[in-house]
């Protein structure tokens, strides 16, 4: 569409009135120009506004990568700061303190189930055979109790030490009964003027468990007090044995172990089970022998047989013993416990390692604190900025529309 | 936040460092000619709309000195060099607009009163008279755009991209000023 001449000539008369800077200015600006513009005195310009007008002329977008590479870098550190921390702080599971009705074994025997004390072996030379089983670690054994092989070891004699109770775990389904072999360290911190009197303490337990010691080692020496315990405690008493020996004095270390030995004891069984078989076979067969030579050959492998049966049946015994005794390592020591240091009394030494302690927790409590807040806090200013600019964007418009 | 801008007019001759001595290269030459080409454009822009020839002045400086410490940031293949440039003005212009906190009223013309073309058009045209008035009673979008096609001299297309709105619509508005402009020469006395 051609414009109207009317248009035309205000468009002109427009451009007429067009403001023209002053001579002095531009010859200014130009020598500004070719300086490179520099920056005019702004002695009253802090270092804050001097930011602040950094990020006011900075695009968002070339701050919300920063921002964000920095909140997610904050978060990392500080996970991994924290993870850092739990991994060098807390001790291992196996070494923690635990509450009485924690220490509980993974599978508790039934009630009933375990051997009585009368009808354990109460002879050390049994544990000899036992002490193989010191530091064994969690580990189960596949589940390969059929149900012939449960007849097979009910036929064999073998008692059930322990069992699943109520049925449910991982191999239920598979066996009710399982022959589980345990061992516990515990390591109790004393003042030396209690080792004797925390001793007797753990032979007082040991007997109301219906335990054995296998060897003790006691010393009240002033420099070296301590005492060592090898005990045999029925499997079925171990959780409240060692929650007495927990009672005695500071629990500065325990350890538990289990076992599953239900496979090699049902094998054993069947072994055992079938050398009977045998051996009756071969009874048998000497009664219907007519000659010398043959009863001489008979007898022979019979007599090998029963030899095989009865180290089938020590080994059955031995690992009956094993499930139905626990082997535990007792320990008191001197010197490790926290008030052990000046026989009880709180002293600078304590003083300053509770001091170091509150310093170590208070340390964590502002990493922990800062991880929450540095990030929240690196989005808050991210979103304010952003409402920021944006309300700067606004008044600026709002300028344009304000008339006095 | 607020730009504390430079001291109001005494020239633009605050203390000023050392020249660089290093040859304009890349965005130094780019800037260089956007400087040269744009220079009186932007104070006209700038006086147009505040209707403040030393604000103006201030803006303009404002303005090209922003524009040289983000030449870097500029890329001539991803727009227009004008539109960058005065929307940087533009920026500046607005917050000036904002820090006094009232719109300049154009008291009679929009150009200094002490400028020999403005005396000469007052004193050539009566027409330019009532055209001037008729400008001071428009309001500020209005002032801007005739700032920036008739002042400043800019396409329809840079208008565009420096007011963040389309092409046709920066027409279309523009034909509504320029008729409003033209109504109230008309109606004049």
């Amino acid at each position: 569409m051609e414009p109207r001449r009317d248009d035309l000539d205000l468009a002109a008369e427009l451009r007429a009135l067009r403001p023209k800077p002053r001579p002095e200015f531009a010859v200014e600006l130009d020598r500004r120009a070719e300086a490179g513009f520099p920056r005019r005195e702004r002695s009253s310009a802090s270092l804050f506004e001097r930011v602040a007008e950094r990020l006011r002329t900075t695009p968002p977008r070339r701050l919300l990568v920063p921002a964000g590479a920095l909140a997610v870098t904050a978060i990392v550190i500080a996970t991994a700061i924290i993870a850092t921390s739990d991994n060098s702080t807390s001790p291992p599971l196996s070494f923690r303190a635990k509450a009485p009705d924690e220490i509980a074994s993974p599978v508790k025997p039934a009630p009933g189930g375990p051997a009585g004390p009368e009808s354990q072996p109460k002879h050390a030379n049994g544990a000899a055979s036992a002490g193989d089983s010191s530091g064994t670690q969690y580990s189960e054994a596949p589940p390969v109790a059929s149900e012939e092989s449960q007849s097979g070891r009910a036929a064999s004699g073998v008692q059930s030490s322990s069992s699943n109770a109520g049925g449910s775990g991982p191999f239920a389904s598979h066996a009710n009964h399982r022959e589980i072999e345990r061992a516990a360290q515990i390591v109790l911190g004393a003042d030396p003027a209690d080792v004797r009197g925390d001793a007797a303490k753990v032979f007082d337990a040991v007997h109301a468990a219906d335990g054995i010691v296998l060897s003790s080692s006691i010393s009240d020496a002033a420099v070296e007090a301590g005492a060592r315990f090898d005990l045999l405690i029925p499997s079925g008493k171990l959780g409240d044995t060692l929650a007495a020996f927990s009672s005695i004095d500071e629990v500065l270390a325990r350890h538990e172990s289990t076992q599953d030995i239900t496979a090699p004891t049902i094998g054993l069984g069947e072994r055992l089970r079938d050398s009977r078989a045998k051996i009756e076979g071969l009874l048998a067969q000497l009664a219907t022998t007519t000659t010398d030579a043959e009863r001489t050959a008979v007898e022979a492998e019979l007599r090998a047989e029963r030899a095989r049966a009865a180290a089938l049946r020590s080994r059955l015994t031995d690992l009956s013993r094993r499930a139905n005794l626990s082997r535990v390592s007792l320990r008191i020591e001197t010197g490790k416990s926290s008030g052990g240091s000046t026989g009880g009394a709180w002293g600078l030494s304590d003083g300053l390692h509770d001091a170091s302690r509150i310093l170590a927790i208070a340390a964590g409590v502002t990493v922990v604190g800062l991880a929450i807040a540095v990030p929240l806090a690196l989005l808050l200013l991210l979103l304010a900025w952003l409402a920021h600019r944006a309300r700067v964007r606004s008044r600026r418009e709002q300028a344009l529309s304000r008339r006095v | 936040m607020t730009d504390p801008g430079p001291a109001r007019s005494k020239g633009v001759s605050q203390a000023l460092a050392e020249p660089t001595a290093a040859p304009p290269r890349g965005a130094e030459l780019v800037f260089d000619q956007l400087y040269r080409s744009n220079r009186d454009d932007v104070y006209a822009y700038a006086a147009g709309l505040l209707r403040d020839p030393a604000a103006a002045e201030d803006v303009t400086a404002t303005a090209f000195e922003r524009a040289y410490r983000n030449r870097s940031r500029f890329d001539p293949k991803r727009g227009n060099g004008r539109a960058w440039l005065f929307g940087i003005a533009r920026n500046a212009a607005l917050d000036e607009l904002r820090r006094r906190g009232r719109q300049a009223e154009l008291a009679a013309d929009p150009v200094d009163a002490a400028s020999p073309a403005a005396v000469e058009a007052v004193e050539r045209s009566e027409r330019r008279l009532v055209l001037s008035a008729a400008l001071a009673k428009l309001d500020g979008r209005e002032r801007e755009l005739v700032a920036l096609k008739f002042f400043a001299g800019l396409s329809n297309a840079e208008i565009a991209d420096v007011l963040g709105i389309s092409e046709s619509n920066a027409g279309t508005k523009l034909h509504r000023v320029v008729t409003k402009l033209r109504e109230a020469c008309d109606g004049a006395p």
